[in-house]
Order: C-alpha cells, then structure tokens, then sequence
C-alpha cells in the first residue's frame, strides 16, 4: 500500500511539475516510467505496461522452469507468471515481496523487485543508448534522473522475456 | 438502407443460412416420400417469401427474382395442392429446388466473401418459369384459380373512392401503393420508395407526410398502403417501372382525381404473382419475416425459441462461473468459521446448501449452452449422401445414430469437414459401382452408410461405417510401395496398412473426381481431428466395408480432480485417470538393474514413479512407507505415482497455463494447466498421457 501511496503522490507531483514546465518545454516528447530497484539498480519501465502493482502473494512453484520464474501467483481469479529480478540478473535472491504486473504484448507477467520508486516524466531525447561494451543484460538505454539521484537504465521488456 | 452496417448484414446471414437449412431437410425428406405435404408446401412458400424479403431489403437483386419465382411456384401448389404436380416432374421439382438451395447458398458465400453477385440468372429463371407454366395449365385446365382475387380487388376499390377526394389541388394523379404484408419497417420501405421515385425528378406529394421519421405509421401503410400524389401523368407512368421493381411491393392503384376512369391494374410484368396474391388470406405471411410461424405451420415452431448468441460471451460466462464456483468453496470453507461453534452456524451452513445447489445448477446450464447436437452436422451428410448418390449412380442410404448427443459448439465446427470427407469417402470408394455388384456379393442393393454419435462421459466416439467394397489392403501397400510411403523390406500389418490412407497425398483412386481422389482428404481429416485432440482410427475388411471412428475427448472446463500433495506443491490428478491409491511398505517395492522401482499389483508388473524426482520438488518423506501410491493410467500406459498425501477429490475448473510459461514447454513434462484451489491457493493438473511419455524419455525410468 505504501508503494501505491507515493506513486499516487509523486504522480500529482510530478504533473504539476510537468504543467508549470509546460510553457517552455511544450514540444518534446515525454514518456512515463515506473521506477524501481533490484540489486541497488535503478530500473525505469516504460508505464504504458504497467498494470498494477502487488505485495504478499501466495506464489505457487512450477516445475520444470529456469529458476528466475518463480512461479505463478492468482491475481483475482488470473495466472500470473512471477519472474525474480534478481535471479534474472544472476545476483543473490532475496525475499521480495513487491511485484509489479506488466502486460506485455497483452501477456501479463509479474515480475518481483526490491522495492518501487515512482513514476517519472523522461524526455524521450534524453535516453542515450547503453555503451556497447559495459552494456547492462535487459536494458536499452539509460538516463540521468531529472532531479540528479542517479542513472536510470530501461528496461527492455522483450529481451526480458526472451530466453 | 442496403448499407447499414456489418450487423444487418450478419443477421441477414444468419437468418438466410438457417432458412436454407430448413429448406435442405424439408426436401430429403420430401424427396423421400416422393411428395411435399401441405405443411411442407406452406414452409417452402413462407421460407421463400423471407427470402426474397430480406434480399429486396438487402437489394440482391438476382437473389430477390430467383426467391420471388419460386414463391410462384409454391403458391401454385399451395393454392391446388401437391396433386398438380404430375407423379412424373415431382422429381425435376425437386431437383429444381435443390439447384435454388445451392443457388442460394453459393450466392450467400460470395456474399460473405464480399464478392459481387453473380447476375446471370436468366436460364435459372427461365427453367423456373417454364415449370411454373407447366403446373399453371394444368391447374388451370382444373379452374380453380382466378375466383379469389376478384374479391379482394373489390375491398380495396372500395377504399379508393375516400381517397380521391382528398387528393391536394394541383396533383390530380394519385398512385396508391401496397406493401407486402409481413415485410416489416412499412415506413421506411414506402420512404424508399419516395425517395427513389423523388431521384427519378418526378414532382409529387405523398400521403402519410412523415412516414420517414414516424414508426407508428408502419400498421396503417401495411394495411390501407400509402398514396402518392403526381402532378402530371407521365410521370406517374414514369414512377411505375422504379415501384414494380422494388421487391416488396404487393401491388398499386393507379387514381385519377376524375373519379370515372378508374383504372386498376395489377402489375402486368409478374402476372401469376401479383394477380395471385391479393387472395392470400391475411394469416399467411406473419410480421418480421415470418420468424414467427402461422397457426397452422404447428410442425415448424421449434426455431421461435431460440436465440444466437456469439461464442465469446459464452466464454466469458464460462469463465465467470468459474469464478463463482471458486469464491463459493472460499466463503463456505473460510479458516474464519473455525473457531465458531456449529450450532451457531445454522442458518449459515443452510444458506450455504442453498447456495452450492445453486451454484451447481448454474454451472450445469452454462455447461450445457456452449453444447450442441451433433444433429445438424449430421443431417447435412444426408445431402452429400443423396447428390453423390446421383452423380455416381449409387443408392445408398445413410442411417443416423444417437444425433441428439451434444458436443461442444467448438469441436462440432472442428469435426464437421472431416465427417464430410469420411462419408464421402464411403460413397466414392466405398459403396460399389453398381447395384449388381453388391447383389453378386450378397448385400442389399441399396448401400448404407451409418453415421453414429456416441457420448461415453470422458470422450465423445464418433463413427461413419459402410457396407461397401471394403479396403483392399494389398492395393494400399502396392500404392504407398509407388508412393515411397512404404519400405518393401518391412512386413506391415493391417492397422499400419491403414494408417497408409491417412498420410498426406496419398489415394488410391485412379482417376480424379469431383468428389475425391486427389489424396487430400484422411490426411486433413486427421490433422483437424488432432487439433480437437481427438484421434482417427480406421478398420476394414475387404468386401465387408470400412469403418472409421473418431474419438474426441470432451474438453469440458470443469473436472473432477483428485488433489494430491507433493512436498509443498499441490497437483490435481484428472479422476478418470485415476484407478487405485494405496499404502506400500518397503518391502512390497522390487528394484530393478536400472535403480528403478516396480511394484507388483493385481499380477502386473508397474513402475512406481517418484513425482518429486521428476519435477525436482522438495519432498516431505523420500521413504515409501510416509507417502501414498496413486495408480494412473492413460490409454495402454500404467504407472503408479509416489505422492506425500492424498487431500481429496475436488471439482475444478481447468485454466490454461500463462502462454509465457509453454516456452519451457512444461506441457510435454505433464503439466496440463492450472486450477485455482478454495483457499487461493493454485493447483497444477496433470496429464497424465503427457507424464508418462515425459518420464519414459527421461534415463532411469
């Protein structure tokens, strides 16, 4: 609940921002993102594939998988299957709790992370390409955080689920 | 009005494909008894009348004529019953309806298609015509016709005589149209008609003035008919042409504001028609297309009460009551209601029997809507069996077993071409050629094909059998040694010879008919059937027949499971694959040189299977003494699983899997889908065929 509650919040904050900004900024592109952190990472997804997002699940195993699905969870009545960040980044699991559903190419999917930042305005000219040769997995590009707190990388959800 | 959107176009669709249906087997039977009976006579004109409705409505033109020239000719025989049709052209009647059926049917497909209509049906019309003409002098010869519409002619002059003293200075010519009774939406084909004649330039007034925007003139225009108002007589002539045109004008009256001239006239350019139809007693053609049946069409009122519904909603009702089954077993099993003592819940536990009932009926009926008889599948096989009969010079007669048994609407759709592919098959290769030949052997001259359905709980079997010339399986191994299909050095028994006919391009046939013979065919037949999940099997035996059975599992969402816990997994067994559970003791397991385990069970030999180690799950005891052996079997394959506890039998409702998780495809290692439990909790199914194969493939087992 906490987590929803600051995203609520920074989201007012952030459109208000983004109005007094509007007059001399008006004509670039902006796309939202949720942020988050696994591993002391920062992620930004992109919110359009974001549907919601969930603590304390009941998460059932499955087996026959790799070890970063989890497994799968009952979101109301709908299978979900759980994909560890950390796992998928090959760092020491942790127990997590705070899972955020993506519906990619209208397939949900959880996936669990450390905790979950907020959702932020990014001008889209300032996501710079990932450097090739300290190029993070599952990012596809990166960029400095408006209020300067440090680097986000976005997460490519495609290469996320590839295998 | 023609393009009114997707919808109009979906129900006239809809509406004419099941009228063509009804058509179709209203005329197998007929042809059957060599006769139509009043009834089917009355059916045949009403189902005809709706379709040149709706056609007119839709403005298929060719349609529209071809539907109107058989409404004639069903009038015809309505009016002198079937005896005016001579024992000897019953047949060409027949086959002639049967042409407008297929007339009909392949018009509607370009229709679906999207294609533009085909227009050349003079000779169609023509042949009709000439029928029509035939019947019309011998029923003249008897003189029976003609009385009638002198009487109704007087009632509507009748009329007239009010009507032309209202006629509005400066339009002295009237012209009073009449609609067909029954076509419907009267204001807004009169305003049709007033606009189409306003786009020919003629300068008229008409009466009543707002039946464009006003529905409740529909009853007074469907009975007194509306009038037009022209300023000059030519172009009242002119307006003529453009109103006998539309399809559901019954007949006008032309009206001169001098009332001594009146002439009258029927439409000259459809003179059986429009000189019959004014005697057609008002009953007869009931409103909305005669969706709703006259009184005395008692036999075909079945179609009244049903409804179309699109497969999706089903579904999701399917699904919600899914849920609702689910959150029941939720509230009634709480932890909550624990600590409380029973007697305090009384009326709780009696509101909570009420509501399973419930629930259970509600589950049975939407069960039950996605189910439909295989009937309808089955009597289009009739057709097929009666066209090829003749084509081919064939009799054969195909009996129908168990038709009412129902299968759901998605595997009906699934299994309907490959039927047809079987039975005509049975009619090409297997019925013989001629009638001596069967007497030769023996048999009946008149071949029979038996289409038979069967439900026994767990699969549907569906089975097309004949008692024609049977396979020749050495001619099949002969072609599938051509073909490359066979190796000559192998020995083959029959079931692999037969198997031969269901690879993809073969046939045995010599020579390519229109109806099969290009070796597609069993391969497709199979191919579909497999994706229902069913399988095809094929039997013969040479001069007896053939007979070839589809086995088609009934997916239905909801099953009965057993639930069974593995370390903290929890797994449902499908109950039908389930034979015995039972406790062993370490003594009562045999090893094997491999490190398997066998148990010995009713004088069997059965491997024990660890589900644990097959799935790498933790488990609670590795010794076999702690858990419990459940006995599966599936098909020929038996095994006994090692599980930690049984929790009992549960009915759940099948989900699949998240389509991410089939990239690891876990359905090959037994994993079917998933359910959701009471408590939340999610419980994978297993498949058991699927686990079995899974662990025979893997070392060690």
């Amino acid at each position: 609940m906490s987590d929803e509650n600051m995203m609520f919040a920074t989201e007012e904050m952030q459109r208000a921002a983004a109005e007094s900004a509007e007059d001399n900024t008006a004509e670039i592109a902006m796309r939202k993102f949720l942020t988050f952190r696994t591993d002391n990472l920062l992620f930004g997804v992109d919110a359009e594939n974001v549907v919601e997002i969930i603590t304390n699940h009941v998460i059932t195993q499955v087996p026959m998988v790799p070890t970063y699905v989890r497994g799968i969870i009952n979101l109301r009545g709908q299978t979900i299957p759980l994909m560890d960040m950390r796992l998928r980044l090959s760092a020491e699991p942790r127990d997590n709790d705070c899972i955020i559903v993506l519906n990619l190419n209208e397939m949900p999917i959880g996936i669990l992370v450390d905790t979950v930042c907020q959702i932020i305005d990014i001008p889209v000219d300032t996501i710079l390409p990932v450097p090739v040769h300290n190029a993070q997995k599952y990012v596809s590009g990166m960029t400095t955080m408006p209020d300067g707190t440090g680097t986000m990388l976005v997460l490519d959800c495609e290469l996320l689920l590839a295998e | 009005m023609a393009n009114s959107g997707d919808s109009v176009l979906e129900m006239y669709l809809y509406e004419t494909n099941t009228l063509l249906e009804q058509l179709d087997n209203i005329m197998l039977a007929a042809e059957q008894a060599d006769t139509l009976s009043q009834d089917d006579v009355n059916e045949i004109f009403r189902i005809m009348h709706t379709l040149k409705g709706s056609a007119a409505m839709m403005e298929y033109e060719p349609l529209m004529t071809i539907a109107h020239r058989i409404e004639d000719l069903f009038y015809l025989i309505r009016e002198n019953t079937m005896d005016t049709v001579p024992e000897q052209d019953r047949p060409k009647l027949f086959d002639l309806l049967f042409q407008s059926i297929d007339y009909f049917r392949n018009e509607v497909g370009k229709i679906e298609k999207g294609d533009p209509l085909s227009t050349n049906i003079d000779r169609f019309v023509e042949t009709i015509n000439m029928f029509i003409d035939k019947i019309k002098n011998d029923g003249q010869a008897a003189g029976s016709s003609g009385e009638a519409p002198a009487a109704d002619q007087a009632a509507v002059q009748e009329g007239c005589a009010a009507l032309v003293e209202n006629a509005p200075a400066g339009y002295p010519f009237a012209l009073r149209v009449f609609l067909d009774e029954g076509c419907g939406m009267e204001n807004l084909r009169a305003f049709m008609i007033v606009s189409d004649v306003r786009d020919s330039g003629a300068q008229f007034l008409y009466e009543p003035e707002d039946l464009e925007s006003n529905t409740a003139r529909s009853p007074e225009i469907a009975e007194n008919g509306f009038t037009m108002y022209f300023a000059a007589e030519n172009e009242r002539k002119a307006a003529l042409p453009l109103i006998s045109n539309l399809g559901f004008v019954k007949t006008y009256q032309e009206i001169d504001a001098a009332p001594a001239p009146e002439t009258q006239k029927d439409e000259k350019q459809e003179p059986v028609a429009e000189a019959a139809e004014p005697a057609e007693p008002q009953k007869a053609m009931p409103a909305a297309g005669g969706e709703t049946a006259s009184g005395k069409g008692g036999g075909h009122q079945i179609r009244q009460s049903l409804i179309s519904v699109n497969l999706s909603k089903l579904d999701q009702l399917m699904a919600v009551v899914g849920e609702i089954v689910i959150t029941e077993t939720m509230v009634t099993a709480s932890p909550d209601l624990r600590g409380i003592e029973d007697a305090k819940l009384d009326n709780f536990y009696k509101s909570a029997r009420q509501l399973r009932k419930l629930t259970d009926e509600l589950q049975d009926i939407s069960m039950s809507l996605r189910m439909v008889p295989v009937s309808g599948t089955f009597q289009k096989m009739r057709r097929i069996v009666r066209d090829m009969g003749q084509k081919l010079g064939r009799k054969a007669q195909l009996n129908i077993i168990g038709e009412d048994t129902e299968i759901d609407k998605t595997i009906v759709d699934a299994i309907s071409d490959p039927i047809m592919h079987i039975v005509r098959n049975s009619m090409d290769h297997g019925i013989e050629p001629d009638e001596q030949m069967r007497i030769d052997a023996g048999k009946d001259p008149v071949g029979e094909i038996t289409l038979s359905a069967q439900n026994t709980g767990s699969e549907v079997i569906i089975k097309i059998e004949d008692d024609g010339m049977g396979v020749d399986c050495d001619a099949v191994l002969r072609k599938a040694l051509q073909q490359g299909l066979a190796s000559p050095d192998v020995e083959y028994s029959q079931r692999e010879i037969m198997n031969f006919l269901m690879m993809p391009g073969f046939s045995t046939n010599q020579e390519v008919t229109e109806f099969s013979g290009r070796g597609v065919g069993m391969d497709v037949v199979k191919k579909n059937v497999e994706t229902v999940g069913g399988v095809v099997t094929m039997s013969s035996e040479k001069g007896k027949g053939s007979c070839t059975t589809l086995k088609i599992p009934l997916t239905t969402a909801i099953m009965d499971g057993m639930e069974v816990r593995v370390g903290e997994s929890i797994f449902t067994i499908p109950i039908q694959n389930i034979r015995q559970s039972f406790k062993v003791t370490e003594k009562d397991i045999i090893h094997d040189a491999m490190q398997g385990e066998i148990i010995n069970k009713m004088g069997e030999f059965y491997p024990v299977v660890r589900l644990y180690d097959v799935y790498g799950i933790e488990p609670q005891s590795t010794s076999i003494s702690d858990g419990i052996l459940v006995w599966v079997e599936s098909s020929e394959n038996s095994c006994c699983l090692f599980v930690d506890e049984l929790l009992g039998k549960q009915q759940v409702v099948i989900k699949p899997l998240p389509s991410y998780l089939n990239n690891f495809k876990i359905k090959d290692a037994g994993i079917a889908g998933c359910t959701i439990l009471g408590d939340g909790n999610i419980s994978l199914i297993l498949d058991v065929t699927n686990l079995m194969g899974f662990i025979s493939g893997n070392a060690g087992y």
